[in-house]
């Protein structure tokens, strides 16, 4: 394509043509011998000056020093990046701040003293390195801030503000922290071992705060934890942690990107480069108490090669704080003892296995307090924490069986922590008291291994069961014993085995009688007893214990007291099942009113608005119970963040309100949220969870999408059939749901028999009229009326407007439907006059609610037309055709 | 064809396959990749690991292996990667010489500025003097410039770059002398 005589452009023919040349004189002068090379060179070149200089130049270079290329990329890796805030642009000034000066700097950013000059006030703020280079930093950068958002708390170091410099450098601002790290603020302030434990245990309690909303801080050193000079503990740097929910690829990115963290705090499978988690955190923290309580780190890693340093850690041998702390004069008046037992809690947390750690922090901050209050601990060298690891990883079920281990131990400590607030006066019994159930959950998990026995042997009821005889055994301590079987059974009601619940607290309320029968105590079995007779669907039982208990505790207890509020809660429950809502409305006010004034933002109120919002749904007052359910979202994800069973049935009751309004899509995306939520922490063969699946599959069978809803369903049924028996209303409401998706589907003999199986569910369980009984019998009408069976559909409508009268008020929405149904059957057998009645009587209901249920309104409008047609009262057929 | 269309094509490899999303999303992981590898480098060579220097790009092996069951790459030889990783260490490079030459250069109130000038500047201007060097060595010779891509900014050895390359590895010792001596003679000549 070139020319003869255009000019010889780089990358034009002719300069290539003269590379190579250039290359072939290179090759063959190489091969001359010294004294030679001037001769080839000018045989070359041909007189071309410019080609021999090039050529000389080359000739030299090729024997000459090292060049960059053969320095090597490492070498000029080192320095261009040789530091990294040299290549930050010149900035002095990010958003409202104005930086001061540098006060750290890590691999990823630097960290700067700002102030903002209109208010006044101090920051850090953190600049990213080289942010244009590297999107995943960036990403990573902005999950920090993300990260920081989300957590709230006296002892970590909060977000401010962020944002984007003007040449795009990405900053975040954040609340300034002056002080030293805790290890030597610990050493210059040559803190006794009790304060120190009380340093670490704010640190666990920053760190748990951080695992509560799901965030794994992955580099938990002394150095990220300062205690400013007035005392205050302050967690930093959540740079490199990860949200939990975001761990799916999380393995390998740990491995390839970014092994950041600081090898010292790092636990075995981090330095592996596998999955982190809470354990890894928990880890980093048995580095740190090690590291304060002896002055030296576990192991020392100085110098050795990621491979042997992960070699190392992993086999787990350091040397025990106690040992450290003798020889180095470090024992600060702590006996042998005591020694031994901060021996166990380092070993523990820091255990390179990571399933017989602790499993939470919560768990080392228990035995941190056991600690100070010479308590047994929770982990002992090769028991509860190693056997509850073994437990539950022998078996398919890990959830289940560590979940109900977990909730045991909860309960007890529950027990205990509110025994204490409760009777200050006889702290004394009361911490015997904590001590002997401390012992007896240990006690649940000893023998538990190796017996050869077969894996069902070994589930989560096996040890309650341990557990009971256990309990049975202390005659001699009956205030524990009957506090023990409460909690046991309790337990068993959570996990669905309700006969032997039933046994526990009955016995529970035997024992306590036989103490007394007026102690707040007994109130408090009876309300247990009451709640699980609802549950067995035996509620006029239920509310008699819970009226007797609620007097009781109305009578010993304080105005106010827990025990009032927890009670009045279950009243409400009581009167909800029995369909009383108007009265469990007022109930439940006063009971929302009571834990409100207990604490404003507690699980409780979250419970009692929930609650509330319950009866107000079931009252048809749908705006009243969406703000309800809001409030209690609101205080639940103020509590737990966004990942908490409660949040969830907020979320799936505000699903609730919407699919009544026929906000079908909106009710969905709301249960999915909380179906989400509750399978991740129940595991998918809990009632809960079949509770969420029935909700799912209602708002997809809303949108016709059969066959998505009908597995979800199936499941429901088939868990709540194993934990409530065939004759439950919980079984009802799920065949309720599977029986309207055989209707839409037509499949009507299907349906039929889970509707008359749900009458008779209602008719054995209620024993008398019941609105669900109601909605039973119309939804059978309806698959009559889709059969064309307009006589069935008539009778059990009229049957179902029977119970309707004795349970609803006249203008409920149910009643409405009922009628207008009605309307249509009799429209069918052209029983014109009787037909308008039902039809009109049903319109005016419908239209009085704040959202009409539109599909029955437009029936009701074009049944009632036809009937004035037929009736020959044109001018009312045309007046609601006309509307 | 301009070897520029090469290299573009080499970058975004897998990219019809897919989503420009995709490809922007595959893209973006072969720079922050490639700029990890870099620190990872520098970082061993400050500790003065030589076993970790040596294997160049560890990183980019285990990216490749992580990488390979995504439809970006699918169609990627691990080769083919590690040129492409190859390509984006270069620019991530030469993009971190040119910013600290301006920072050192240009800016009047680089306040933060507290580094060893000397070595720096002169690696900082070496690499930008290398990449010139290359863009005029790939007018010429297009093979030869993309030879010292692989090999120095990708640590690819002769017997891989003469497979990526598609030629014998007496070829690639004889074109890498050449190329070499240019343009270390390029370098010398621009100080």
């Amino acid at each position: 394509m070139t020319r003869d005589g255009e000019p010889d452009v780089a990358g034009g023919p002719a300069a290539r043509e003269r590379w190579s040349r250039l290359q072939q004189a290179f090759h063959e002068t190489l091969t001359v011998s010294a004294d030679a090379r001037d001769a080839s060179i000018s045989a070359h070149a041909q007189g071309d000056a410019l080609f021999a200089a090039q050529l000389h130049a080359m000739l030299a270079a090729d024997a000459g020093p090292d060049t960059l290329i053969d320095r090597g990329l490492a070498v000029a890796a080192r320095d261009v990046m040789s530091d990294d805030a040299g290549t930050l642009p010149a900035l002095r000034q990010v958003g409202p701040w104005r930086l001061l000066r540098l006060i750290g700097q890590g691999g990823m950013a630097s960290v700067y003293l700002a102030e903002r000059a209109d208010l006044g006030s101090t920051a850090a703020v953190k600049l990213l390195h080289h942010a244009w280079l590297s999107p995943a930093r960036r990403e990573r950068f902005s999950a920090e801030q993300r990260t920081l958002a989300r957590l709230n708390h006296p002892c970590i170091a909060h977000l401010y503000d962020a944002g984007s410099a003007d040449d795009g450098t990405p900053w975040i601002a954040m609340e300034y922290v002056e002080g030293e790290s805790l290890t030597a603020y610990a050493n210059r302030a040559s803190l006794t071992i009790a304060a120190r434990l009380q340093c670490m245990r704010l640190v666990c309690e920053a760190v748990q705060h951080a695992h509560a909303n799901l965030v794994v801080h992955r580099d938990l050193k002394p150095s990220n934890v300062l205690v400013t000079a007035a005392g205050q503990v302050k967690l930093l740097d959540f740079g490199i942690a990860k949200q939990l929910e975001l761990a799916t690829d999380d393995a390998a990115r740990t491995r390839t990107g970014m092994q950041l963290m600081t090898p010292a705090y790092a636990a075995p499978e981090q330095l592996r480069g596998e999955l982190t988690g809470i354990y890894t955190d928990v880890y980093a923290l048995g580095v740190i108490l090690y590291e304060l309580l002896t002055g030296q780190l576990p192991f020392d890693l100085a110098g050795r090669s990621a491979a042997s340093a992960e070699a190392l850690v992993s086999a787990g041998t350091a040397e025990r704080p106690s040992v450290v702390a003798r020889r180095e004069g470090r024992e600060r008046g702590l006996g042998a003892t005591a020694w031994a037992e901060l021996d166990v809690i380092c070993q523990t947390a820091m255990h390179s296995d990571r399933a017989r750690r602790y499993r939470t922090v919560d768990a080392l901050l228990r035995d941190l307090d056991h600690f100070s209050r010479s308590e047994p601990l929770q982990a002992r060298p090769d028991s509860t924490v190693y056997r509850a690891s073994r437990f539950a990883r022998r078996h398919r079920t890990p959830l289940l069986a560590s979940a109900a281990a977990l909730m045991l131990l909860v309960a007890l400590s529950t027990v205990y922590t509110l025994r204490v607030r409760d009777a200050r006066d006889t702290a004394v019994t009361e911490a015997a008291r904590a001590q002997q159930i401390q012992r007896f959950t240990l006690s649940l998990f000893d023998g538990t291994e190796d017996s050869g026995e077969p894996g069902d042997s070994l589930r989560a009821v096996t040890l309650i069961e341990r557990g009971v005889r256990e309990a049975a055994t202390l005659g001699r301590e009956p205030v524990v014993q009957a506090e023990l079987f409460q909690t046991l059974g309790g337990t068993f009601q959570k996990l669905g085995r309700l006969e032997r619940a039933d046994s526990l607290l009955q016995q529970s309320l035997r024992a306590r009688r036989a103490i007394g029968s007026r102690h707040p105590d007994v109130a408090r079995s009876l309300v247990a007893l009451g709640l699980l007779r609802v549950e067995q669907a035996r509620l006029p039982e239920g509310e008699q214990l819970v009226r007797e208990g609620l007097a009781l505790a109305t009578a010993t207890r304080p105005a106010g007291h827990r025990d009032i509020a927890t009670a009045t809660s279950a009243l409400g429950r009581v009167l909800e099942e029995r369909a009383a809502y108007a009265d469990a409305i007022t109930v439940m006010r006063e009971a929302l009113r009571l834990h409100v004034a207990l604490d404003p933002r507690s699980v409780d109120v979250a419970a009692a608005a929930t609650q509330l919002g319950n009866d107000y749904f079931y009252a048809g007052e749908y705006a009243a119970a969406d703000s309800q359910f809001a409030f209690s979202l609101d205080v639940a994800r103020g509590l737990y963040g966004d990942r908490h069973p409660l949040v969830a049935d907020a979320l799936i009751n505000r699903g609730a309100v919407q699919f009544q309004r026929g906000e079908y899509v909106a009710a969905e995306r709301l249960d999915r949220d909380g179906m989400a939520i509750v399978e991740r922490v129940y595991g998918p063969d809990d009632p809960r969870t079949a509770s969420a699946l029935t909700m799912l599959g209602r708002a997809l069978v809303a949108q016709s999408r059969f066959d998505e809803a009908v597995p979800l369903v199936q499941r429901a049924l088939t868990i709540r059939e194993r934990v409530y028996g065939p004759v439950s209303p919980k079984v009802a409401s799920t065949l309720n749901e599977l029986g309207t998706m055989a209707l839409r589907q037509k499949h009507f003999d299907a349906a039929d028999s889970c509707f008359a199986r749900n009458i008779e569910i209602y008719r054995a369980v209620y024993k008398g009229p019941h609105n669900l009984l109601g909605t039973a019998m119309s939804n059978r009408a309806s698959v009559a009326s889709a059969r064309g069976d307009n006589v069935a559909a008539e009778r059990q409508l009229r049957e179902a407007l029977v119970v309707f009268a004795q349970t609803l008020p006249p203008e409920h929405l149910d009643i409405g439907i009922v009628r207008v149904k009605l309307g249509r059957s009799l429209l069918r057998q052209r029983r014109f006059a009787e037909g308008e009645r039902e039809s009109a009587a049903g319109l005016k209901i419908l239209l009085a609610q704040t959202s009409p249920a539109t599909s029955f309104v437009t029936n009701a409008r074009a049944d009632l037309a036809i009937m004035y047609d037929s009736l020959g009262e044109s001018a009312k057929a045309a007046a609601v055709r006309g509307r | 064809m301009p070897p520029a269309e090469d290299e573009s094509a080499a970058l975004t490899v897998g990219a019809d396959h897919d989503s420009n999303d995709a490809a922007r999303k595959h893209l973006d992981e072969v720079f922050s990749l490639a700029y990890e590898e870099l620190r990872r480098l520098a970082a061993s060579v400050r500790r003065s690991d030589a076993s970790a220097s040596v294997s160049a790009t560890t990183l980019v092996n285990e990216a490749w292996v992580r990488l390979a069951a995504t439809p970006a790459v699918a169609h990627t030889s691990p080769l083919h990667f590690r040129r492409i990783a190859a390509r984006a260490m270069r620019q991530v490079l030469v993009d971190l010489a040119r910013r600290r030459h301006a920072v050192k250069r240009g800016g009047p109130d680089a306040v933060f500025v507290t580094l060893d000038h000397d070595i720096v500047a002169d690696t900082g201007a070496e690499l930008l003097s290398l990449d010139g060097a290359l863009e005029t060595l790939a007018a010429l010779s297009p093979r030869q410039a993309q030879m010292i891509e692989c090999r120095f900014f990708g640590g690819l050895d002769v017997a891989e770059t003469a497979e990526v390359l598609a030629v014998s590895e007496a070829t690639v010792l004889r074109d890498w002398r050449a190329a070499r001596a240019w343009l270390a003679a390029e370098l010398q000549a621009s100080r």
